[in-house]
């Protein structure tokens, strides 16, 4: 991505949010009592205000990025945007859906054992003896010192039961 | 009773192993607790709470007033080793601690960390001990449009900490303000944003929007990209911090540390701002503010004084008031209520003795902060030498674990699982975080100081500039804006390209 | 997977249900505090968790879950298992004054089954020292006259529904809307208000305030009991010839999700009659200005049904229900 193509993204992006909350967002999920006796008490006017706010950044993003150079170049260049980069992006996705159905389920411990070591995978580590064994050993420690040193009512799992 | 017989009352108090001991392993246990993400000084300090029951009000409460001192320091260890800050104070930390640990000098920031902590501790105390009553009188006239105004003041940091474009740094301030939205309304109790789920209700918990921002991005960085680091140095490396480094960030340290003071002995605030306005004011008048942000050690050394500025100061309101100034001294004050004593201006007259003993604990506090401090950076430091591909998954699994403990909710894991994805986002179209964040905390302070104000005054606008206070804050801001206004359009003018961002 | 099962907190995660009950309980209980640290409801909590674990015979493991009111935490007792093995601190505010004045509140009464009510907090209004307002009788002169505001700890709270029921009881006319509210985020800075000069008067329970009326810092109108209450140089409202706003205490309790069995429910029952027994308890409780009374489960059940229907009716009367 350039410069250019940044800004311009950005602006665009900002300006979308701000019709978005303008137009659908506030008017449907923002509620106000009937009887607000000043606009600028009511709960609606912040929100207002941030969206108005946003929209005018959104402009400044936009006339900024056309300013830019279309040909410059990025300061970072980005040849990892293949493939393989985002599988794995998807997949770290979806692990940390798969956690967030399983920490009620499972626990907390056993999770966090399966993320870990499904983490040090995705990353393709060098170590994966010290991986496996890390992922044993890091959720048992972290239970062991949060449960009975901070007394926090870590969740078990239906599976096993921890002390 | 004359200064030196409150002396000898207090010292006679102190003066004995249990209080220096108690004092000593809370400041042992705060660092350690502030070490942990999630787990943060004021967690810490709740769970020590229980144990001070049975000892003797002084012990108890000097054990927990070392917790809370060490747990502000121990919050910057994580923030410079893994991106992740221990506890909310430390997150300006991360702007330039983190840089210079990607550069093999986490070993220089720590020690330059544990410098200005210790200095800004000692000039809180002194503060506290000299100032007190001055100081607390002056925070009764801090109301609403105070506040307001103050809070106005503060969101020009934005302009500091926004990187090379102020634009960007405004966009993420905004969706900073946003999400800080989600709850409930604080003057009608309605939802906004919430889709009727009780958790939203309560809004984001801030440090799971905090772990979330920082070091998720970092986990899904190298998930994009694993092999980025190869080839960097990240070892600890032999290099500590030298006085030639604290003599050239002392004057952002002592500035820092009386942001801390005059911060902290206005209930409300806190130490995170207290560190973003700290390092933003160092960052203006730096000569080498172009480093800020890359692993410039003064940056360092302004966000700790900051930060543990504010930890002396916060007893003011305390002691002087009875008033709490932010979690953690709520929780300090219900150990002085289980004790059956009642801070306030009385507790001076009543109970001399105590404050002075307290007062003696604290100076001594900084002394064990420096001890234990050293030992643990030594300690710490070799998380900089774990293999990065084992390092990321166990960082992972910390923050799950911090998070939820935080508020004994999953949900809170679920947002920063989700915080992570948008700071990911941010950090690919180079959006920089520190805005959203100071936006995320300063945000709903504003709107709801703002609203409390018309309520008092009806609706009528002017008691917006009600007085001298207000009429100094909006003079400040509004410098400060045509400053920024100047610099923007001057880079404007200059013609494109991500140039320096305007000075504040 | 919705947001709503991802709420689900730590505590569904509990193990084989329905087993026998007479083991009960088998292991830890997770005790839900639905307000932070520090605050009288987790000083309550924890100062009765020492007797009452004894009392037990396993532990109990504490667990603040704060948000809302005391809503989020609620909610998580409300949706776990039926099984004993998660229980909510139940307060005034999250369990009577919250459902009479939150059409949006995502529980009711009904989806709770209280075991004991063991603390009652009385409540108390005060105005600040430098305040010309030196009895209730001048205060509803004021808020009859010029207007008057209060502070509070938040929409819906305690402190917000007490004030408005002073008023009313003291015949000014329209009294959700006579006086201005200015509501703070949380106990201690709606007693900042008053001290900085922010609201007018503030009516909570007495031990947020105790400090402040001793250190002479502000000065205590009336209380909410029949009899006078230790440390506050203040009339009851029974003197003041208004005996019905004695229903306006605070109160802090015991309860479990609605299909809590019986058995469970009868233990609870037995435990807090051993646990207040305890003599350290008793004095720690009230020297922090509480009175401790125990109640069994069906007294709890109905003391709570009868300070709801009056909030109820009160909010309802003056119009002060929060919808949407």
């Amino acid at each position: 991505m350039t410069e250019r193509q940044v800004q311009l993204r950005l602006g665009v992006g900002a300006i979308a949010m701000a019709l978005f909350l303008a137009a659908i967002a506030i008017p449907n999920w923002v509620s106000s009592p009937s009887n607000v006796g000043n606009i600028v008490l009511s709960p609606l006017f912040w929100p207002y205000v941030l969206a108005g706010f946003a929209g005018l950044t959104g402009l400044g993003l936009v006339i900024a990025g056309l300013r830019e150079a279309a040909q410059d170049p990025a300061p970072e260049t980005d040849d990892h945007a293949h493939g393989p980069a985002w599988r794995r992006l998807a997949g770290m996705a979806v692990f940390m859906l798969l956690t967030m159905y399983a920490l009620p389920r499972l626990g907390m411990v056993l999770t966090t054992m399966l993320l870990f070591a499904a983490t040090a995978f995705l990353v393709r580590t060098r170590h994966p003896v010290t991986a496996v064994i890390c992922a044993l050993l890091v959720p048992l420690v972290l239970y062991g010192f949060f449960a009975h040193v901070a007394g926090v009512a870590i969740p078990q799992g239906e599976v096993i039961r921890l002390p | 009773m004359s200064f030196l017989d409150s002396l000898a009352a207090g010292l006679s108090l102190v003066g004995n192993i249990e209080a220096f001991l108690a004092l000593f392993i809370g400041v042992v246990i705060g660092v350690i607790g502030g070490a942990i993400p999630g787990m943060s000084a004021t967690m810490a300090v709740a769970l020590t709470l229980p144990f001070t029951f049975a000892m003797q009000p002084i012990t108890g409460i000097l054990l927990l007033l070392g917790v809370y001192k060490g747990g502000i320091f121990g919050g910057s260890i994580p923030a410079i080793l893994i991106k992740t800050p221990g506890t909310p104070a430390s997150s300006a930390t991360i702007l330039d601690g983190y840089p210079l640990a990607e550069r093999g000098e986490a070993g220089r920031a720590l020690g330059m960390a544990l410098w200005a902590s210790c200095t800004a501790d000692v000039i809180s105390n002194l503060a506290l001990i000299l100032f007190a009553g001055w100081l607390a009188s002056f925070a009764l006239s801090f109301g609403p449009p105070e506040f307001f105004t103050l809070i106005l003041f503060s969101l020009t940091i934005i302009a500091g900490v926004s990187g090379d474009s102020l634009l960007r740094g405004a966009l993420s301030a905004l969706l900073g303000l946003l999400l800080a939205t989600i709850g409930l309304d604080l003057v009608y109790g309605t939802n906004r944003f919430t889709f009727g789920d009780p958790n939203m209700m309560g809004g984001l918990n801030f440090i799971a929007v905090l772990i979330g921002l920082f070091a998720i991005p970092e986990i899904l960085a190298m998930v994009w990209h694993p092999t980025a680091h190869v080839g960097k140095t990240r070892s600890l490396g032999k290099n500590w911090v030298s006085f030639a480094d604290y003599r050239r960030s002392f004057k952002s340290i002592v500035r820092g540390s009386f942001i801390g003071v005059f911060l902290g002995s206005i209930p409300g605030i806190g130490a995170a701002p207290s560190a973003f306005l700290s390092y933003s004011e160092a960052r203006r008048t730096s000569k080498n503010r172009e480093n800020f942000g890359k692993g410039e050690i003064e940056g360092v050394a302004a966000s700790e004084a900051g930060n543990n500025g504010v930890a002396g100061a916060t007893l003011i309101p305390l002691l002087a008031l009875g008033v709490p100034g932010d979690v953690i001294t709520a929780i300090i004050i219900g150990a002085f209520m289980i004790h059956g004593l009642q801070p306030g201006p009385m507790m001076f007259i009543l109970n001399v003795d105590i404050i002075y003993g307290l007062f003696i604990g604290l100076i001594v506090s900084s002394l064990f902060l420096f001890m234990v401090g050293s030992v643990a950076i030594r300690g710490f430091k070799y998380v900089a030498d774990l293999p990065r591909r084992i390092l990321i998954p166990a960082v992972l699994v910390l923050c799950i674990y911090g998070v939820f403990a935080v508020n004994n909710n999953i949900f809170d894991v679920g947002v920063m699982f989700a915080m992570g994805w948008v700071g990911f986002v941010m950090m690919r179209y180079r959006v920089p975080p520190a805005p959203f964040l100071i936006a995320f905390i300063l945000g709903p302070l504003l709107e709801d100081n703002f609203r409390q104000a018309m309520l008092m005054s009806g609706s009528d606008p002017t008691i917006l500039i009600r007085g001298p206070i207000t009429w100094f804050f909006w003079a400040m801001t509004v410098v400060t804006i045509v400053a920024i206004v100047r610099a923007g359009v001057g880079a404007f003018r200059r013609g494109p390209g991500r140039g320096r961002a305007p000075e504040a | 997977m919705t947001l709503k099962t991802m709420g689900a907190v730590c505590a569904l995660s509990l193990g084989l249900a329905g087993a026998a009950w007479a083991e009960y309980p088998e292991r830890p209980i997770n005790m839900v505090i639905p307000y932070g640290a520090g605050g009288a409801t987790d000083i309550s909590a924890r100062t009765i968790s020492e007797p009452l674990g004894k009392a037990v015979g396993k532990p109990l493991v504490m667990a603040n879950v704060t948000g809302a009111g005391g809503a989020t935490g609620s909610v998580a007792v409300q949706n776990a298992k039926e099984d004993g093995y998660t229980m909510l601190f139940a307060r005034v505010g999250s369990h009577s004054v919250n459902p009479a004045m939150k059409a949006t509140l995502p529980y009711t009464l009904e989806d709770f089954r209280f075991v004991t009510v063991y603390e009652i907090n009385p409540f108390a209004c005060v105005v600040s020292a430098r305040s010309d307002i030196t009895s209730m009788e001048a205060l509803i002169e004021q808020a009859k006259g010029d207007g008057i505001s209060f502070s509070s700890s938040g929409v819906g709270s305690g402190p917000h529904l007490a004030a408005a029921m002073v008023l009313n009881a003291f015949g000014v006319e329209d009294a959700a809307n006579a006086a201005t509210h200015i509501p703070q985020q949380g106990g201690g800075a709606a007693a900042t208000a008053v001290l900085n000069g922010t609201a007018d008067f503030l009516c909570t329970n007495s031990s947020a305030l105790a400090g402040f009326v001793s250190n002479g810092q502000m000065r205590a109108l009336m209380v909410t009991t029949a009899d006078p209450v230790e440390g506050f140089d203040a009339p009851t409202s029974v003197d003041l010839g208004q005996p019905d706003l004695q229903q306006m205490v605070g109160w802090t309790g015991i309860a479990g999700p609605a299909g809590l069995p019986d058995e469970v429910a009868a233990k609870w029952g037995d435990w807090m009659q051993s646990a207040a027994a305890d003599a350290e308890f008793v004095e720690k409780m009230e020297s922090r200005g509480s009175i401790i009374r125990v109640m069994s489960p069906e007294e709890a059940n109905d003391f709570i049904q009868g300070q709801y229907e009056t909030f109820r009716k009160l909010v309802d009367d003056l119009g002060m229900r929060i919808e949407g």
